[in-house]
């Protein structure tokens, strides 16, 4: 397990990555030379910007570079995300993380991330690990339509992996959801992040071919470090456990799939 | 640095800043966040006699100022809480006090939770919540004049550690409900815990919170915990622990002039962990500034013009 840390992070460089998305790269070594794919941080303005919204928010570690530089693929939604989005270089954030159960990956199969959205930040970090390994990774990466997609330019640049890009109105790339049309001929591990009707169908999609599945979920959050019990989901056994700490990264087979 | 120490509940606390009950956890979550040994102390989770499986999503969200939070008092029970979380509490505060904050559904559930603990080692004393709105009966006590007396008066018998009962703001007159637990036996009161509240997301229709209704806490509640605190230790002459909406030096001394003897930091921890130390930070910058020896010396020390 590691340790998270509470640290003021210099943003380094911000750019708009599509309509509503944002990159935005800080420097945060303490946290970068721990993180794991899959881990996320909660990203804040602190105590005394009384203008911003109070609670921090979680992001995933979209990318961990060896100068300590820390990625985070940002989309926004409401007045937390607008209130971040709006950082320049220079300005700090108030990072906690690493946080939360990574991704395992497995060491024989192939390795194929479903990415929904926004759901692509985590992949970007597992495919550059995956890539740095000569490790056999395909991102397939689903948006609605072509506006909102992340410059596939800086997937490439950041992983080293070329995406297979889908929307859903075929306005760029192949038309149709991720998990259409997959080519699972070799007995990929599957991994998922992004809205909840699309990892209820990854979760049908793995059961009928028998391949292991892991998903990252997205829960309302306090505290991001297991003690105020606000980020729960049921697992398979009927109880709410706690998505920051005992996720978000799950075995699809731990979580009870509400429809 | 100004001396933050405060004599009360037969011991001394090294600082009067301690973690609210709910927002820490049992402590060990936020070891490497918090010098939890260089603060005041903390109050658990609520500990009820079984497991509670908590409240469904969404269970927190966010409002101007604060948040809104229905958790159902989700927590491990008394015997994994003497197993699992007691011992490391015992191990790693040695200076920091514990509070352990109790619930039940009714008195003979908290008497079995405070006889359950009370000859276990790595605690001070109780927090008896009588107050959590966010599960059915969670305020009984709280606002039952009766009840409360019933239930604090046989605690009493049970236990000599020090008795602190954790009050509602959702009474008409605190002070009346501060005086019902002095005469029963508490050796001190916590105000206040959060208010209830409601949020609807109005594209969908539907309440926020999977609970439907919750407790609002943060910033936005700070006058309203300063005026209650005010009221509260007016009434009796057992120390207030302050609480609500706490983030800043400034902000606990509005508790401490109103009359609490200690604070309380929830919300605040989890915009920024590091708010139990800028806090105390800020009353001894402030000590420093008053050229105040004892913080004693600011319990209660408001002074209204035209009544001094
Ligand atoms: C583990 C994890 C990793 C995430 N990674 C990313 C990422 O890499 N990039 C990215 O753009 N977004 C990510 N998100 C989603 C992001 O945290 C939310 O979009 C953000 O919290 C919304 O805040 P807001 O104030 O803009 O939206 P509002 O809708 O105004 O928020 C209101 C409240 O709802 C909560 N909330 C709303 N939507 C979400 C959501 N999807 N997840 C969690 N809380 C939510 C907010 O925290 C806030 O308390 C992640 C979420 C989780 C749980
Ligand atoms: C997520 C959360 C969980 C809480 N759980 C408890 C609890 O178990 N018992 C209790 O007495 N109070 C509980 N509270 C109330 C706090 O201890 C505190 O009284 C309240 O939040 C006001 O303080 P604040 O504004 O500093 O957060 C909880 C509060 C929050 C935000
Ligand atoms: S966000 Fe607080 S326990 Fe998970």
């Amino acid at each position: 397990m590691t340790a998270p840390v509470r640290v003021w992070a210099r943003v380094l460089e911000t750019r708009k990555a599509s309509g509503d998305t944002f990159w935005i790269e800080v420097d945060c070594p303490s946290i970068a030379e721990q993180a794991r794919p899959g881990q996320f941080v909660m990203l804040g303005t602190g105590l005394s910007d009384v203008a911003a919204p109070l609670l921090p928010r979680p992001f995933s570690i979209g990318a961990r570079e060896a100068d300590g530089r820390l990625g985070f693929l940002l989309r926004v939604f409401g007045a937390g995300t607008q209130r971040l989005s709006a950082v320049v270089p220079g300005d700090d954030l108030l990072v906690l993380g690493p946080l939360g159960r990574p991704f395992t990956l497995s060491p024989d199969r192939p390795i194929v991330c479903l990415a929904g959205g926004v759901g692509l930040a985590p992949f970007l970090f597992v495919g550059a690990e995956a890539k740095r390994d000569a490790r056999d990774v395909r991102i397939v990466y689903g948006e609605r339509t072509a506006d909102r997609v992340f410059d596939p330019e800086l997937i490439r640049r950041i992983t080293g992996v070329e995406p297979d890009l889908r929307t859903e109105d075929g306005s760029l790339g192949r038309r149709g959801l991720v998990i259409d049309d997959l080519d699972l001929d070799d007995r990929p591990q599957l991994l998922a992040c992004g809205p909840d009707p699309m990892l209820r169908a990854c979760a049908d999609l793995a059961r009928r071919h028998d391949l292991p599945l892991q998903v990252s979920v997205e829960e309302h959050m306090g505290c991001g470090v297991g003690t105020c019990q606000g980020c729960v989901v049921l697992s398979s056994e009927g109880e709410w456990i706690k998505s920051c700490t005992e996720g978000p990264v799950f075995d699809a087979r731990e979580l009870a799939w509400r429809t | 640095m100004a001396n933050l120490t405060q004599q009360l509940l037969g011991v001394t606390f090294q600082s009067p800043v301690l973690l609210a009950s709910g927002t820490c956890g049992y402590g060990e979550e936020y070891a490497s966040l918090i010098p939890l040994d260089e603060i005041g102390g903390l109050v658990t989770k609520a500990v009820s006699l079984e497991p509670r499986p908590g409240n469904p999503p969404h269970r927190v969200a966010e409002t101007p100022g604060g948040m809104i939070n229905a958790i159902g008092l989700q927590n491990v029970g008394l015997d994994r809480f003497r197993g699992e979380k007691l011992p490391w509490l015992r191990e790693n505060l040695r200076s920091a006090r514990v509070l352990i904050n109790v619930v039940g559904h009714s008195a003979e559930d908290y008497e079995a939770v405070v006889s359950g603990l009370d000859s276990d080692e790595g605690f001070l004393g109780y927090e008896i919540n009588v107050s959590c709105p966010n599960v059915k009966d969670g305020t009984l006590f709280g606002t039952d004049q009766q009840a409360l007396a019933a239930l604090v008066s046989g605690l009493r018998a049970l236990t000599d550690r020090p008795l602190v009962v954790k009050l509602t703001p959702n009474v008409p007159d605190i002070g009346v409900y501060a005086r019902i637990c002095e005469e029963a036996g508490a050796d001190g009161l916590s105000a206040i815990n959060t208010f209830p509240g409601m949020l609807i997301d109005v594209e969908a229709r539907r309440p926020v919170i999977g609970n439907v209704s919750g407790g609002v806490s943060g910033p936005a509640i700070l006058p309203m915990g300063v005026y209650l605190t005010w009221r509260a230790a007016a009434a009796v002459s057992i120390p207030v622990i302050g609480i609500g909406g706490i983030r800043s030096g400034s902000d606990a001394l509005q508790y401490i002039l109103a009359g609490a003897s200690l604070v309380q930091v929830g919300t605040a921890l989890f915009v920024d962990p590091s708010a139990p130390v800028q806090v105390q930070a800020g009353i001894a910058e402030y000590m420093k500034r008053h050229d105040v020896a004892r913080l004693a010396d600011l319990v209660g020390a408001l002074t209204i013009p035209g009544r001094e």
